[in-house]
């Protein structure tokens, strides 16, 4: 398989990309396509308290922690990379993959490259499309539009709406469905995957005791997303032949 | 075979259907039987089911998502205890979108639970639309067509009216008089404690009545359960 590289971005906190990261995770995870992941809130990142068997917490502003990323992609076992970006940081992050020549090498075939923008719920946020699609030029871009609170994108506001994302024709988009808040908090405190809390186990596999409603939650959330993951092709993207020279 | 513990919903899609009477009906026989049940209103703004049974009956907000724990999580609960449900008419579409979303009958079947809804007839088309709808959505529920002749449907087209509800089996409520009707509905009621030892203030004459209400009641909730026991009975 062609390496992969997912980055998981934003450029606003509070948007809920490393949930977003770990839906990612799990459901790679339950796909059986093996996963690597790096978490840049270093020096203590949340990706890495929910994943940490396949999750290093680096810092992508450093050169050393960029090559143990990049410099791996043809020589690591795992061909799938996610990259849960500090919050704020996706335009930095991806001027470090232009610098580098990271974009440069996905534009000659080497590496697939897949960008899930998670948006807020602001102009500026949707100004951000049309200033980050460049850089996705030769790569997959995603719009993710978590539902978290209230939050509609414009939706209510058809001209509003059309305006950002009729514009972004190289972008598809990603809804992922609203969480109850508790169920989400339970699996907070459990510290878990995702799929680890809905099958009712600990993080080290011995039997939790969950409630059955928030797991049941839990698992319709995970449906959902999986159902979008599927229809973008996600497992297809992922596991895509390398170029033949 | 180990016997499945049952879970009875008492429902509807319209008020006035009986529901109540049967939840109520339903815990008087387990109780009668010497038997243990635990039940749920899912009314919180008036729980007339739970006020007749402390103790039994726990009052949850099936709109929140604590009244849905503290109620589901214990109705998968596989202890042999039947439970018993007065689903509000109010709350009845919420209530069966909630069993959908958590995957309850999924789990229900994993768990040794087998849920039973005893839905409630009335002339409207909507109530045949909602039980289509019910045995549409989860065809391997246990699916009873409740009619409560004291509440609906009433009138000279009632058997044609039950005759267009799924094919299922049927229970039948039976209409009752206006002065048994008061003695039984009396906040103090009890009827395993009438049906053991009739108290002092209760007419002969009412107490007649009641037996001649509730006992082909009882015997179709005794004869619905030793079909569900044969049905799951290793030896047939």
């Amino acid at each position: 398989m062609k390496p992969t590289v997912i980055l998981v971005g934003a450029d606003k906190g509070g948007v809920g990309k490393t949930t977003v990261a770990r839906a990612v995770a799990d459901y790679l995870i339950g796909k059986n396509i093996a996963l690597r992941a790096f978490d840049t809130e270093s020096p203590r990142g949340t990706l890495k308290r929910f994943h940490g068997d396949i999750t290093e917490t680096v810092d992508i502003g450093s050169t050393a922690d960029q090559m143990r990323i990049l410099d791996t992609l043809n020589t690591a076992q795992v061909t799938v990379s996610l990259v849960d970006t500090r919050a704020g940081s996706l335009a930095q992050t991806l001027r470090v993959l232009r610098d580098i020549g990271f974009l440069d090498a996905v534009h000659e075939g080497q590496f697939n490259f897949i960008l899930m923008h998670v948006l807020g719920a602001s102009i500026a946020s949707l100004e951000e499309i049309a200033e980050t699609a460049p850089f996705v030029a030769n790569g997959h871009y995603f719009l993710v539009k978590n539902y978290v609170n209230e939050t509609t994108f414009f939706e209510w506001d058809p001209e509003t709406y059309m305006s950002y994302f009729a514009k972004s024709r190289s972008a598809d988009e990603i809804s992922i469905p609203k969480l109850s808040e508790m169920a989400y908090e339970q699996v907070d405190i459990a510290g878990t995957p995702f799929s680890t809390f809905v099958a009712n186990k600990t993080a080290d596999g011995r039997p939790a005791a969950h409630s059955f409603v928030l797991r049941g939650y839990v698992r319709t959330w995970q449906r959902k997303i999986a159902d979008e993951f599927d229809r973008i092709g996600l497992i297809e993207l992922v596991t895509e032949p390398p170029n033949r020279s | 075979m180990e016997q499945s513990t049952k879970v009875y919903f008492c429902c509807s899609s319209n008020k006035r259907s009986g529901s109540t009477t049967t939840a109520r009906l339903l815990i008087d026989y387990l109780l009668s039987r010497g038997r243990g049940a635990v039940g749920f209103d899912t009314d919180p703004h008036d729980p007339d089911f739970a006020r007749r049974f402390p103790g039994a009956v726990k009052v949850v907000d099936t709109t929140k998502i604590h009244g849905q724990i503290d109620m589901f999580d214990r109705l998968l609960v596989h202890d042999e205890t039947p439970k018993v449900v007065d689903v509000h008419h109010r709350c009845y579409d919420s209530y069966f979108a909630t069993i959908g979303q958590i995957g309850f009958m999924e789990e229900a079947q994993r768990a040794m639970v087998q849920p039973v809804a005893l839905f409630h007839v009335d002339a409207g088309p909507d109530s045949l639309n909602a039980a289509n709808a019910l045995a549409k959505r989860w065809p391997n529920l246990r699916l009873v067509v409740v009619r409560n002749k004291g509440a609906a449907p009433r009138g000279p087209d009632a058997r044609d009216i039950l005759d267009r509800f799924p094919h299922a089996e049927r229970l039948l409520i039976g209409a009752v008089d206006w002065p048994t009707w008061k003695a039984f509905d009396a906040q103090d009621f009890s009827m395993p404690d009438v049906l053991k030892a009739p108290p002092a203030n209760l007419s002969m004459g009412a107490l007649i009545s009641l037996r001649a209400w509730v006992t082909p009641i009882f015997r179709q909730f005794q004869l619905f359960e030793m079909g569900l026991s044969l049905e799951n009975s290793q030896f047939l």
